[in-house]
């Protein structure tokens, strides 16, 4: 405020000075101007004003204007809206066969027919294609184990390959799903092959049965995902019956939200001060690390490791013994209850991405077994936690170890594997794990881009109805990564390239989210206009006052002066 | 691996109706320093001291302390904050974890916690990480009026910002149900402009009506607590003893008396989905506490010669793959990774520029020379200028 | 030769008193340049060593965010030695630069451009100090002395504006051009004295050559002439720096005002209160304001150059974003050249009063607020009020005076008696 003083001291005899030049002794008549302090006046006031206009205005113009990049809001919305994009899901599997290329060409005509006969999912689609690699026969015989056969196609977009092998003992058609080579033997007996005149043989129908079985969980899945967005899906999605959807639900509530790296924290917590250290380091690369490995290509993760010495779980949790079992017993609503939250130093906020816990606990051995009463077991997950593990020390220690042991850890790793699992929404069929990979691949992708999708629209939303912030260029930039991304992703999928559909909704749905999220984007606080009047008046209201007061004299002046010569 | 099913399985069988939120948050404001508002402070450590009791973890409090009564000289008690004259409980207590503390309470801040609007550097813990299963609870206390909340004397918060920001954040999915709970004066207009589903929202008092302390300590010297946080306490303290309690958020509304709040707090049902019925009905603990619905799982006894055959399976896989991978790599340069190694290589580079670097004084007299040449250039041009104008 | 002696007794004296006080309080100089009333962020003499150290370290004296002054500074100061071990050479440079303004000075007094100038006749001229008087009030103003103890750089900004002015009352136009573009160059302000200064040199031009010259094409010359000698100065620094950086940490800082350290003048307390939103709408606002005074003093004071030029370095005193003491001393020293005008003054008392009282509260409220911790802000930002309430009423009642001056000569009937503005 100090500011306008000192403006108004030095404006106002700036502004009207030349009113000095007319004063005149009171009693004076005042006498005629002379024409060159006329000039003057009219000169000064208008200099003041040139700059007030030719400035002044634009920079009140340009520093109070709020900056709001274009967006594509249409497309935006579209995305949102799923009109761009019908996701589909087109799977590739390769069947070998030890025949000849006729017959496996009409076996594969078969079986792509009763497979589709079966299909009620459109968007998700079998189609067979015969590898190009003939299958050397008469290794068949033994059954390949160890899974480390070589894929006959080194196409990483062929889902699965399924290989027919002849035998002649035994119930045929029979299948063997290798569990960690997407591969599928058939066994056939010779007289099960289709002959070129006969068509619907039963291996085909048996081949087509057994791939829609296996397909079936991830069928459920994508449904589920694609019946949440909005849009017309209505004829693509698959009906689903309410226990499916209600166990999908359920599932994805306890799967974590996806995330391109998560922060893996093992915890050992103990009431006392045995023990004190845990050979954690070898028994995660033993344990864990060929797990993580696999899913590499889904998530990245990061480990870190604690041991908390005289650490109980909750004090308003109490264990009753039970002497049936001669065990300590937890009833199931105490396990909610069981993490002490107030005291134990979890999520400690490491790394970029959200933490999975897991937790292991070693009771003191006045209150060992501790097991649930409900189950009998010793572990619980904690939906979009992460694991507890509570494990009893074994009558062997009686030695009281200070140090746990690799295979001490084997039984609680094997836990954490199976819940991390579980956690990471991994698909639980069908037996074999590259396949559950792919099929985490799939869904990944496809619920990427409906929550990139979802998030341009809320921004869009966002920009219509918050017209009051700040859209910096940044974010127009990020939009058009999305949809560019979103669009390649798309394309990807309906080409069954899953891997690169993946990668480029990663890249969409983490643009998306530095759009929506810009930190620039903070609004200007409500500020209703009667509270600028109180920002701008204060200070240009005695600036403007003397401006405004001369320039109005001089035009009187000025038109009292035309009317006086035109009467005249 | 079938052992690894069988667990599947198992957890599959074990799991029940869940609740329809999977996290608890609350965020916990207050937004006034200086001694004389003691109390704020005290509500809201009161309200840390409730849901961490009722199992929120640390982590999912954030809480927003412009002072620190504890340490201000002017406390009798050092190191302690009282909520009642019997002082029979310290709320600072031993482990209190204040997310925004002095200045960094701001209006601004406030805003870019509930929009996660926030600088790539801000550690977790400040960060309000909700997504669309999280139930939300927001209580704010400090001094208001119509339609704004003052924060530190220096700026408010209208209930316009409020409502908007809740707005970015259902829209972004940021919750699932949110409790907003508001002690200051005419704190009811602070809900009025809410705009957002799912919002059930509570307030101090209504519009023209004061928000009152409720008891001095005398030793202490100021107000210790305000009525309405007072009485939502008591209940909380006397009718929802553990995590395990059924009362309903329709008791805690039901408790609320206007003759001992001296105002007349009020409560909107609208903005929740099935109106006043269905919001009655939630448990306090969908608020107030963190219920973890857990899987229990049954006993498998592990059969580990198996388990490991079944590791070494999936190394020998992955490793199969990455060989695999590399091979087609190698073969046909894959678009996207290779985009990647593009980027990291020139990440590195940038690093070894912008690393920290030894810096020594420059050798011989290349500056001095700079300098005097300078020096000498603008005295030639003020001689030749003086000579030019003599002439 | 009396004059002489009289001369070099005042400077003398002058020097002597700058030794004295250098040499027998050593910590006073390091005392003063931590005073955010003699150092600004952009004339600050421990900044400036900052940014040579960096400099000498071959590492861009901008990186940091400390050093905001000119880039042609670090290799003249790199000339000298290190001020921390050897503060003599430096000491005596700011002497030296105070006495060439003294003398500066002396050559405006003695133009009689203040009293006489082309195209008015003052009706008091005979009343007038000498040149020397005029450079004493100069040289023991405290303001100055101060100024100069702190190693502040604005010494060398008065100084080349003290030179600008001198050559321009001397009609020298190429000197005065490249005096005001290496002042302005160094503080950037400055270069809103162009104005009346040109018109300053075209009236003396103009006498002397009793045929006056194209009014259009000294204009359009020397506005040229400005505009080449400033691009050299930045091409020069641009070679020293090998980048345009130095711009955003030298002109952005003055003209955006990321630095609100407090110091003597409005903006900083202003823009710690302002709305974010608004900021940039105030600096426009404030900036324009300082600006607008240029065109309408000069158009005014068409016939007395030289006052509006003075009233003007009076202005940039109040209104720039970083004013110190040493603009209000150099506004304060051009004064007494208008020994004329002080008879016509109005508030001399209590602009005097409000100056002294500023002056000595200052500092004790700034200790108050800052390091007694028994006061607020407020404390200090009251006591800058007071200091620009008595620049701007001298300010004014010097242009009062100097109005009626002007009118006075108009109409001599009516020297002398009470006048009403109407």
């Amino acid at each position: 405020m100090a500011e306008t003083d000192g403006a108004t001291a030095s404006v106002e005899p700036l502004s009207t000075p030349s009113t000095d030049a007319t004063s005149v002794s009171a009693t004076a008549k005042p006498p005629p101007e002379t024409q060159e302090s006329i000039w003057l006046r009219r000169s000064v006031i208008v200099s003041f004003w040139l700059v007030v206009v030719l400035l002044g205005l634009p920079v009140w113009w340009k520093t109070t204007a709020i900056y709001r990049a274009e967006l594509p809001l249409e497309t935006m919305g579209a995305w949102a809206e799923s009109k761009v994009c019908q996701p589909a899901f087109p799977l590739k599997v390769a069947v070998e066969a030890p025949i000849p290329a006729q017959d496996a060409q009409h076996l594969l005509r078969d079986t792509q027919h009763s497979l589709d006969e079966l299909n009620d999912f459109s968007a998700h689609r079998l189609s067979l294609l015969l590898a190009d690699a003939p299958f050397v026969a008469n290794a068949s015989q033994q059954i390949v184990t160890d899974g480390i056969a070589v894929d006959v196609s080194h196409d990483e977009d062929i889902a699965l390959s399924v290989r027919l092998v002849p035998v002649e003992t035994g119930h045929t058609p029979r299948s063997l799903l290798q569990p960690y080579s997407p591969r599928l033997d058939v066994y056939y007996g010779p007289s099960q092959l289709p002959t070129a005149a006969s068509t619907g043989s039963p291996l085909a129908t048996y081949i087509a049965e057994e791939l829609h079985k296996l397909f079936g969980e991830e069928q459920a899945l994508l449904a589920h995902l694609l019946s949440k967005t909005p849009g017309p899906r209505a004829p693509v999605a698959k009906r689903l019956s309410s226990g499916i959807i209600a166990e999908l639900e359920h599932r994805s509530t306890r799967a974590l939200k996806y995330a391109p790296t998560y922060h893996l924290t093992f915890s050992l917590f103990t009431p006392i001060n045995i023990p004190s250290d845990w050979d954690i380091e070898s028994a995660l690369q033993r344990y864990m690390s060929p797990f993580l490995d696999s899913l590499t290509g889904i998530h990245n993760f990061t480990i870190d490791t604690q041991v908390q010495l005289y650490s109980g779980y909750t004090p308003t949790v109490r264990p009753e013994f039970d002497e049936q079992s001669k065990s300590w017993t937890l009833r199931k609503e105490d396990l909610s209850g069981f993490i002490n939250a107030a005291e134990w130093p979890l999520t400690p906020s490491i790394g970029a991405g959200p933490t999975v816990n897991f937790v292991l606990y070693v009771p003191d051995r006045s209150q060992s077994p501790l097991v649930v009463k409900e189950t009998g077991g010793n572990s619980w997950l904690v939906p979009q936690w992460g694991g507890v593990v509570i494990l009893n020390p074994t009558e062997a220690d009686e030695a009281a170890p200070a140090i746990m042991t690799r295979e001490a850890l084997a039984p609680a790793m094997h836990t954490f594997s199976t819940q991390l699992m579980s956690l990471l929404g991994l698909p639980q069929s069908p037996g074999c794990l590259p396949l559950r990979i792919s099929t985490l691949v799939r869904v990944r992708a496809a619920s990427l881009l409906f929550s990139a999708s979802s998030t341009l629209g809320a921004l869009a939303r966002l920009y219509n109805a918050l017209p009051s912030i700040p859209i910096p260029d940044k974010v127009a930039k990020s939009v058009d990564l999305t949809t560019e991304h979103l669009q390649l992703a798309c394309d990807s999928l309906k080409e069954g390239r899953f891997h690169s559909a993946l990668e480029h909704a990663r890249v969409a749905e983490a643009e998306a989210e530095k759009a929506f999220f810009e930190r620039s984007m903070v609004g200007q606080v409500y500020f209703p206009d009667e509270h600028k009047v109180a920002v701008y008046l204060p200070l240009l209201g005695p600036v403007a006052v003397p401006l405004i007061m001369a320039a109005l004299k001089e035009l009187q002046t000025t038109i009292r002066n035309f009317k006086a010569r035109r009467s005249s | 691996m079938k052992l690894l099913l069988a667990g599947l399985i198992q957890l599959l069988l074990a799991h029940h109706a869940l609740s329809e939120h999977t996290s608890n948050w609350a965020v916990l404001v207050s937004t006034s320093r200086f001694w004389f508002n003691y109390r704020h402070l005290a509500n809201v450590l009161s309200l840390y001291r409730t849901v961490k009791r009722l199992g929120i973890p640390d982590s999912q409090i954030i809480m927003m302390l412009p002072d620190d009564m504890a340490c201000n000289p002017r406390n009798i008690f050092p190191g302690t904050v009282y909520n009642n004259a019997d002082r029979g409980l310290d709320l600072y207590g031993d482990n209190i974890e204040v997310d925004y503390r002095g200045y960094e309470v701001t209006v601004e801040n406030f805003i870019r916690l509930m929009t996660d609007r926030v600088s790539e550097d801000m550690p977790r813990s400040k960060r309000l990480l909700t997504d669309d299963r999280s139930n939300i609870l927001v209580y704010m206390t400090g001094h208001g009026g119509n339609e704004f909340l003052k924060f530190q004397d220096a700026e408010e918060i209208s209930a316009f910002d409020l409502a908007d920001a809740f707005e970015q954040m259902w829209e972004k999915k940021r919750y699932h149900e949110m409790l907003f709970m508001i002690d200051t004066c005419q704190a009811n207009t602070m809900y009025s402009k809410f705009y957002s589903p799912n919002i059930l929202a509570t307030g101090s008092s209504e519009i023209d009506q004061s928000s009152y302390s409720h008891h001095a300590d005398n030793d202490v010297g100021v107000a210790v607590i305000d009525r309405y946080t007072y009485y939502n306490l008591e209940f909380l303290e006397t009718h929802v003893r553990d995590a395990s309690s059924k009362v309903t958020m329709g008791e805690l509304f039901d408790s609320y008396d206007p003759q001992k709040i001296h105002s007349h707090p009020g409560i909107r049902y609208d903005l929740f989905p099935g109106g006043e019925q269905e919001a009655r009905k939630r448990l306090i603990m969908d608020f107030f506490g963190n219920v973890q619905s857990v899987e229990a799982e049954g006993a498998g006894r592990v059969n580990a010669t198996e388990w490991e055959e079944d590791l070494r399976a999936i190394e020998r896989m992955v490793e199969e793959a990455k060989r695999r991978h590399n091979a087609t790599l190698a073969a046909a340069p894959q678009h996207a990774s290779v985009i990647e190694e593009v980027k990291v290589m020139e990440g590195k580079r940038h690093v070894a520029t912008e690393g920290a670097v030894r810096v020594d004084a420059a050798e011989g007299w290349s500056k001095q020379v700079v300098g005097f040449a300078s020096l000498l250039g603008c005295a030639a041009i003020w001689v030749v200028g003086s000579w030019l104008e003599a002439r | 030769m009396a004059i002489d002696r009289q001369k070099a007794l005042i400077f003398g004296a002058a020097v002597a008193v700058r030794l004295l006080l250098f040499t027998t309080f050593p910590s006073l100089p390091n005392l003063l340049a931590g005073r955010v009333e003699v150092s600004t962020p952009v004339t600050s003499f421990k900044r400036l060593q900052e940014g040579l150290f960096l400099y000498k370290h071959n590492v861009s004296p901008y990186d940091g965010g400390v050093y905001y002054q000119a880039p042609l500074l670090l290799p003249l100061f790199s000339l000298l030695p290190d001020p921390s071990y050897f503060p003599f050479a430096s000491n005596v440079l700011y002497t030296a630069v105070d006495s060439l303004g003294a003398y500066a000075l002396m050559q405006i007094a003695d133009s009689m451009q203040a009293v006489t100038p082309r195209l008015f006749k003052s009706s008091r001229k005979d009343l007038r100090w000498s040149s020397v008087a005029v450079a004493a009030g100069y040289l023991f103003n405290p303001f100055t002395v101060a100024t100069c103890v702190a190693r502040s750089t604005s010494a060398l900004s008065t100084l080349f504006i003290l030179v600008a002015i001198a050559k321009a009352s001397q009609g020298a136009g190429i000197t005065f051009v490249f005096a005001l573009s290496i002042a302005s160059y160094l503080s950037m302000h400055p270069i809103l004295l162009f104005p009346p200064l040109l018109l300053l040199c075209y009236d003396v031009r103009a006498s002397k050559a009793k045929s006056a010259p194209s009014a259009s094409r000294f204009a359009v010359s020397h506005t040229a002439g400005l505009a080449a000698a400033c691009g050299l100065l930045l091409y020069l620094s641009y070679l020293l720096t090998g980048s345009w950086e130095f711009l955003q940490s030298t002109y952005g800082v003055r003209l955006l005002l990321p630095d609100l350290t407090p110091n003597v003048g409005l903006w900083w307390y202003f823009f710690i209160e302002m709305f974010d939103s608004f900021r940039e709408f105030f600096l426009g606002v404030f900036w324009l304001h300082v600006a607008s005074y240029a065109p309408g003093l000069t158009l005014r004071l068409r016939k007395q150059p030289l006052f509006a030029a003075a009233t003007l370095t009076g202005i940039f005193a109040i209104f720039t974003p970083y004013p110190s003491i040493a603009d209000a001393a150099l506004y304060l020293s051009l004064l007494p050249l208008f020994r004329h005008l002080f008879p016509l003054m109005r508030y001399s008392f209590l602009a005097a009063a409000a100056i002294l009282y500023a002056s000595f509260l200052g500092p004790a409220f700034y200790h108050l607020w800052i390091y007694a911790g028994s006061g607020n802000a407020n404390f200090f930002y009251a006591i800058t009020l007071v200091w620009s309430l008595g620049l701007s009423v001298i300010v004014g009642d010097s242009l009062y005076a100097a109005l009626r001056d002007e009118f006075d000569v108009e109409r001599p009937e009516l020297r002398g008696k009470e006048v009403k503005r109407i």
